[in-house]
């Protein structure tokens, strides 16, 4: 009964979906207020009946119901209920059914929250993605139900949810990646549907810039969740794999970077519009891009769920229509547009063009490089692979000048300004990251890195700068927080968006230039140093519980004498799947992270240990929260929260009076 | 007016690049992501000094297998995909191709100081021939796994056709059937063998 | 006294046998420098299982990437360079073993898109930034009208309260 109502809902809520592309988008064409006005509610119908639908497969984990295929294969009895729970979104179908879901979700919260824009306009929004959602929504009850039963010989006892997956991180991440991959699809729509009015000004990037940051700012957070999840469960404490999946990312996140910047530009001065229309569509574009890799098996990776080329052909056909039709509206309209702004070279916007040109620069690199060995092989040239030591030293091209454009760029004034009235500050703090780069290499560690040193002399340079900028906005009175107070939420954004960059940067030059390991074979009671931490290994009992079996190692760590933390790492054996996985012990540190991994056991009763001092680690994480939360703070910006009731009312009896494009300034 | 139908070239950029890119992910979506192509074919069969599989003293190099267009298949008893092949590689055999056994156990790490019981071996070896099939004119063991490392071989069963000369055409990753023996060894073979 | 004795007999004899303890731990890969020890840790963060799902050799469980392993330490042992290390392995299992591409034709691209693309966009600036400055000049928009259009904008966003 439960599954068939799942399905039922999904298809009402297409039903529901179709009406919402055709109407809104028809009534503002032809201005009937009406048909626009039906957008919010068929917005909030298509939410309703997928989070019905979301709840229906939900409940059948929970009551461990067997007779769906879905069920059968990604969970079992002995399965945890939380992880039972998170099993809705372990597999393909699954996990399809969550990302509709969020893109619902954000349908509504556009439907609800638009009413300081003009009717046509939100109409047309809504329109845009009740049209996209039509081939998600074909496509799971098409090709990916996960409501399929396995009636009547359904089996006794599930499968089991990949051990791998049963882990808190699988309960945050894929969510906070889908809220940021499919958020994309709002400034998505806002493009489309300012290309369609053909009112494309600073008004609209005015809309549109809030939408951008919370997706950017849920896909930041799913990023870091994600590397963070990675490191202690995956490989050997590696943090990032430019694997073609992690890519999928990546690269939504810079172009919407680029994006978040470009809205600066074109709600201050009016210009790039065209660029930031472009960027926009781009960053939606790339997460379908995502969806397919990971969903076709084009590419090999660990990420990629089981490849299905049926599948990967209806979402590469979806992805084509969508793709390939904004594309062709933005090369007929923006070709129209026109900004008749001065700037001179040396001015903010023009530096704001240099970080998107570094960060196209940047999606580029990592778009070729993950796609490249693909097109190598089908031109007849061979197998080549692209990995970490190609991207790592790239990126290290591109991190000098960008981190420049950091310093340099919050202390330029608009339309123009002089190199003379940024030199001295400039100096100033070149001086002082240099002197405190140096001397915190010099005393904390034993030698100093070239890699490490330049990270960190930028990273405090950012710091320094971006602190120059604030002060030079708000000078300092007697009560110096006082200050703090007097900005906003944008410039709260910029502060804590740049400073988190450099805190992630810190941690990501420290670690990989001052990270040391030891491989190491020990018997019960020995002890081993590492960066002056002593390693003593207790023992190794037996485990069981739950759903695996396996091997605890125990290990005492202490420095100076002093006991520091008792880790315990496990070498485990999943029953129903018989898959073995190790286990790493971690003992997280603000400064250091020390990582533990039990190996292989050897006949005389000794195992084979690796051991890892991780200094600063933990900051590339910090930094992307500190990030996350900048963008939090754009959000909430006052000039968002005020209400135009006298705006959009005269707009609104401006624009339906007069339906055809206007000329855009 | 001529200007904007410059500019619309202009702004077409995105969309054709766009275009190219899905024609190679339609290409991508019709192939096999892991497989991969062998560095080893047109190369020589490299130098080796391995001792026969079931046979005390006798040893075998690299100069033994010249003069004759055969197979190299690498295998192992502990290999359950092997095991289905026996039986085709035996008919092969049958209709007259020269097969020769390349041995390997996985699991010994001679650097560990860890040897094989070499009579145990022998006997399951002959008990698994005896029931599927002997396609193999004779074995060699590489105990040390270093022609595999040679060979570019990446886990069993792994075949190469090489002709005369001792030059490699052919190396497939998997197991042999009458499909892939079709599709991928028998012309070549029947060329090979004619220009003997 | 006889307690005290025995208790710091005791202390030293573990002391010792933990000192000796430490030592006896052996480095399951023993090197002969440390730049030896970087070269291993290097290739085999480089170097790509050629049976994996996308792992490097040093990460995989595999028992070809346990080979590979292998072999990697006996060459950077016998003193081989980076570049041996990697000719000896795309020798035998091709390109797509070593995470780094080959400089070729086809990968070019890899380093061109990118340069041609930043000197693309700079040349861009410049023509815009030129262009804007004819406009200006040749009057087809000035200061003035500039300056009226601001003040309609203002007029919008910020309508009279009636």
């Amino acid at each position: 009964m439960i599954p068939q109502l799942g399905y039922l809902s999904l298809t009402i809520a297409l039903g529901l979906a179709v009406m919402l592309a055709i109407f809104p988008l028809w009534g503002a064409h032809r201005g009937n207020i009406q048909l626009m006005n039906s957008a919010k509610a068929l917005a909030l119908g298509v939410f309703f009946f997928t989070a019905l639908s979301l709840l229906a497969l939900t409940y059948a984990f929970i009551v461990n119901d067997f007779t769906i295929a879905y069920v059968a294969t990604h969970s079992s009895s002995l399965t945890p209920l939380r992880y039972r729970i998170t099993a809705v979104w372990g597999g393909h179908e699954g996990s399809f059914l969550l990302w509709i879901f969020i893109f619902g979700l954000w349908m509504a919260a556009v439907a609800v929250r638009s009413n300081n824009i003009p009717l046509i306009m939100r109409s047309r929004v809504l329109g845009v993605m009740g049209f996209v959602s039509i081939g998600f929504y074909l496509f799971i009850l098409l090709m990916s139900n996960p409501f399929e039963t396995l009636l009547p010989y359904f089996p006794i006892e599930g499968r089991d949810l990949n051990p791998l997956l049963q882990d808190f991180a699988m309960i945050i991440h894929p969510p906070l990646l889908y809220m940021g991959y499919v958020g994309l699809s709002v400034c998505f729509a806002f493009a489309i549907a300012a290309l369609m009015t053909g009112k494309l000004d600073a008004t609209w990037a005015k809309w549109s810039r809030p939408w951008a940051m919370a997706a950017w700012m849920f896909l930041t957070l799913g990023i870091v969740i994600g590397s963070w999840w990675a490191y202690y469960e995956l490989g050997w404490g590696g943090w990032w794999f430019w694997d073609p999946v992690e890519n999928a990312s990546l690269m939504p996140w810079l172009v919407t970077t680029a994006l978040i910047h470009s809205f600066a530009v074109t709600e201050k001065r009016g210009i790039f519009k065209s660029w930031t229309v472009l960027l926009a569509i781009a960053g939606f574009s790339l997460s379908l891009l995502g969806t397919f890799l990971v969903r076709s098996g084009i590419v090999v990776s660990v990420h990629a769920f089981a490849s299905d080329p049926d599948r990967g052909l209806f979402i590469l056909a979806f992805l084509f229509v969508v793709i390939a039709s904004s594309l062709a509206l933005y090369a007929l309209k923006a070709s129209h547009m026109r900004s008749y702004v001065k700037y001179t070279m040396f001015s903010r916007e023009v530096f704001l063009w240099g970080n998107n040109i570094i960060l196209t620069v940047a999606t580029m690199v990592v778009m070729l490089g993950t796609f490249l060995p693909m097109i190598h092989k089908e031109i007849g040239l061979g197998s080549i692979s692209i990995g970490s030591p190609f991207f790592t030293e790239i990126f290290s091209y591109l991190l000098p000048p960008f981190a420049l454009l950091l310093v340099i760029t919050p202390l330029i004034r608009w339309k123009q300004n002089r190199f003379d009235s940024v030199k001295k500050p400039l100096f100033i703090a070149l001086v002082l990251s240099v002197i405190i780069g140096l001397g915190l290499l010099s005393v904390g560690q034993s030698f100093v890195d070239n890699l490490a040193l330049m990270g960190l002399i930028l990273s405090i340079w950012i710091g320094i700068s971006t602190i120059q900028a604030v002060l030079k906005k708000k000078p300092v009175q007697a009560q110096g927080f006082a200050a703090l107070k007097q900005l906003s939420g944008s410039e709260w954004a910029m502060v804590l968006g740049h400073l988190g960059f450099a805190v992630a940067i810190i941690g990501m030059v420290m670690t990989s230039s001052y990270g040391v390991e030891k491989d190491v074979r020990m018997r019960p009671g020995q002890t081993v140093n590492l960066a002056g931490y002593d390693f003593n290994f207790v023992g190794v009992k037996n485990i069981s519980v739950e759903n695996y079996t396996g091997h605890a190692g125990t290990v005492k760590v202490s420095y100076d004498g002093k006991p520091v933390a008792t880790m315990v790492a496990e070498k485990r054996v999943y029953i129903v799947q018989q898959m073995p996985m190790t286990e790493a012990a971690v003992d997280a540190g603000f400064t250091r992270d020390l990582f533990v991994a039990l190996g292989e056991p050897f006949d005389d009763g000794s195992w084979a240990l690796r051991i890892y001092h991780k200094p600063f680690i933990r900051w590339i994480w910090f930094g992307g929260l500190i990030i996350a939360f900048g963008a939090l703070c754009a959000m909430m910006d006052r000039r968002y929260r005020l209400r135009r009731k006298t705006l959009s009312q005269q707009a609104l009896a401006e624009q339906t009076a007069t339906p055809q494009t206007q000329e855009a300034l | 007016m001529s200007e904007n139908k410059r500019n619309l070239w202009f702004f077409l950029l995105p969309l054709a690049i766009f275009l190219v890119l899905v024609v190679f992910l339609l290409l991508g979506l019709f192939s096999n992501p892991r497989e991969h192509d062998s560095a080893q074919i047109e190369k020589k069969l490299p130098q080796f000094q391995l001792s026969d599989l079931m046979i005390d003293g006798k040893r075998w190099q690299r100069e033994d297998l010249l003069g004759e267009t055969f197979l190299l298949n690498v295998w192992g008893t502990w290999c359950v995909t092997c095991d289905q092949e026996l039986p085709y590689l035996t008919e092969l055999r049958n209709q007259g191709v020269k097969i020769v056994g390349l041995y390997y156990d996985q699991e010994i790490d001679p650097d560990f100081g860890e040897s094989m019981d070499i009579t145990a071996l022998r006997a399951e070896v002959k008990d698994k021939l005896a029931r599927l099939g002997n396609p193999y004119q004779f074995n060699i063991l590489d105990d040390t796994r270093e022609m595999l490392l040679d060979l570019g071989v990446t886990g069993a069963p792994e075949t190469f056709l090489v002709d005369k000369h001792g030059v490699i055409k052919v190396h497939h990753l998997g197991d042999i059937n009458p499909r892939v023996w079709r599709s991928k060894f028998a012309r070549l073979y029947s060329e090979l063998k004619a220009g003997q | 006294m006889k307690a005290m004795l025995n208790l710091l007999f005791g202390a030293a004899l573990m002391t010792l046998s933990l000192g000796v303890l430490a030592q006896d731990v052996e480095e399951l890969r023993q090197f002969d420098s440390n730049a030896q020890k970087q070269l291993y840790k290097e290739l085999t963060d480089e170097l790509r299982c050629p049976k994996c799902q996308n792992q490097n050799i040093a990460d995989s469980n595999a028992n070809i990437a346990k080979d590979l392993r292998n072999k990697v330490y006996k060459l950077v042992k016998d003193g081989s360079s980076k570049d041996d290390v990697i000719d000896y392995m795309v020798e035998r299992y091709g390109y797509f073993v070593y995470y780094k591409p080959p400089l070729t034709a086809g990968t070019i691209v890899l380093w061109l898109l990118p340069i041609l693309f930043v000197l693309f966009t700079l040349l861009l600036i410049w023509v815009k930034s030129k262009r804007s400055r004819e406009k200006v000049e040749t009057g087809q928009w000035s200061e003035q009208q500039e300056q009226r259009l601001n003040q309609l904008i203002e007029q919008l966003n910020h309508p009279q309260e009636r």
